[in-house]
């Protein structure tokens, strides 16, 4: 009987023991293909990550250096500007100063060069000059200044005073008789003539 | 005799105990293949999920670094072209009448 309770013990200790084998095998196949699927989810996601990852750093570049190229933009618009409105003053100011001058005695022949200069381009002949208002009463000697013209160009000159009056700072328009040819020697249309010259002259000399 | 019948009969009986045991430990090895068959989408889908989502976050963390280093470029940029705007102000201040003078002699030369 004895040996009989061994055996009987014998196949039901065997039989425990494949049982527990085949669940820790069943149990650690699971784990495994859990795992792998893991890893798997794990590989296909990072492979889009890649992806995402280097358009986002491509895009934050891109977003950094346009955001500096705008600031770098706005800089210089903030150093243009400021300098914008020195050389505006100034021009400003020249004006004012030339008002002040049509006032001074200076100015009578300041204006009588500017017309004759004006007539010597026009080539002589009969001429028309219009000044404002204030000009068109100074002692303005146009029979010298014809002569000048007439000695310059080689024709007889002849000036006449417009019945126009011109709304500028100063300086004279000197046209041909028949109206067809024009030299604008005003002082505003000079300044406005060589405003791009002026401008970098001024600069030039402002921000040294 | 019996005794011998008896034993046979204890060990036929244990026999089939044993044989019950290791269908029951393979039924339930079965189950949990089957289990864990089951739980591999969802697990998969988690992991790339939680990855993709690091990445995502990565990603906006990146931008975000992006626009404050941008930002604090600007700054710079800003703050700089500042310096320069007093120091051209100083320039301008000083040289003005020389530039007026020079406009006058322009247009009266």
């Amino acid at each position: 009987m004895e040996s009989t309770r061994v055996i009987t013990e014998m196949i039901l200790e065997e039989a425990k023991k494949t049982a527990e084998h085949i669940i820790q095998e069943a149990q650690k196949s699971a784990e495994e293909k859990l795992e792998k699927q893991r890893q798997l989810g794990v590989q296909k996601a990072n492979e889009l990550a890649q992806v995402l990852l280097k358009k986002a750093e491509s895009e934050a570049e891109l977003d950094k250096l346009n955001s500096m190229a705008n600031g770098k933009i706005e800089a210089n618009w903030v150093i243009l500007s400021k300098k914008e409105t020195w050389i505006d003053n100034v021009l400003n100011e020249a004006k004012n100063e030339l008002k002040i001058l049509t006032q001074s005695k200076k100015y009578l022949p300041i204006l009588e060069k500017l017309i004759t200069e004006a007539g010597i381009i026009l080539g002589g002949k009969e001429l028309e000059v219009s000044m404002n208002k204030q000009d068109s009463t100074l002692p303005v000697k146009l029979d010298n200044i014809a002569k000048e013209i007439s000695e310059k160009t080689g024709f007889k000159t002849k000036l006449r005073l417009s019945k126009e009056k011109l709304k500028v700072i100063g300086g004279a328009i000197v046209r041909t008789a028949n109206g067809k040819v024009i030299m604008d020697n005003t002082f505003d249309d000079i300044l406005v003539r060589r405003e791009k010259d002026l401008r970098f002259e001024i600069a030039k000399i402002l921000f040294k | 005799m019996s005794v011998l019948i008896e034993a046979f009969k204890a060990i036929k009986e244990k026999h089939l105990e044993a044989k019950r045991i290791v269908e029951e430990a393979t039924a339930q090895a079965e189950k949990l293949k089957n289990e864990a068959e089951q739980k591999a989408l969802s697990v998969y889908e988690e992991a790339y999920k939680t990855t993709l989502s690091r990445a995502e976050q990565k990603a906006l963390d990146l931008k975000r670094k992006a626009v404050k280093d941008a930002e604090h470029e600007l700054k710079k940029f800003l703050s700089n072209a500042e310096d320069q705007a007093k120091g051209i102000e100083a320039k301008a201040r000083k040289n003005y009448k020389k530039a007026v003078d020079s406009v006058l002699n322009i247009i009266l030369r």
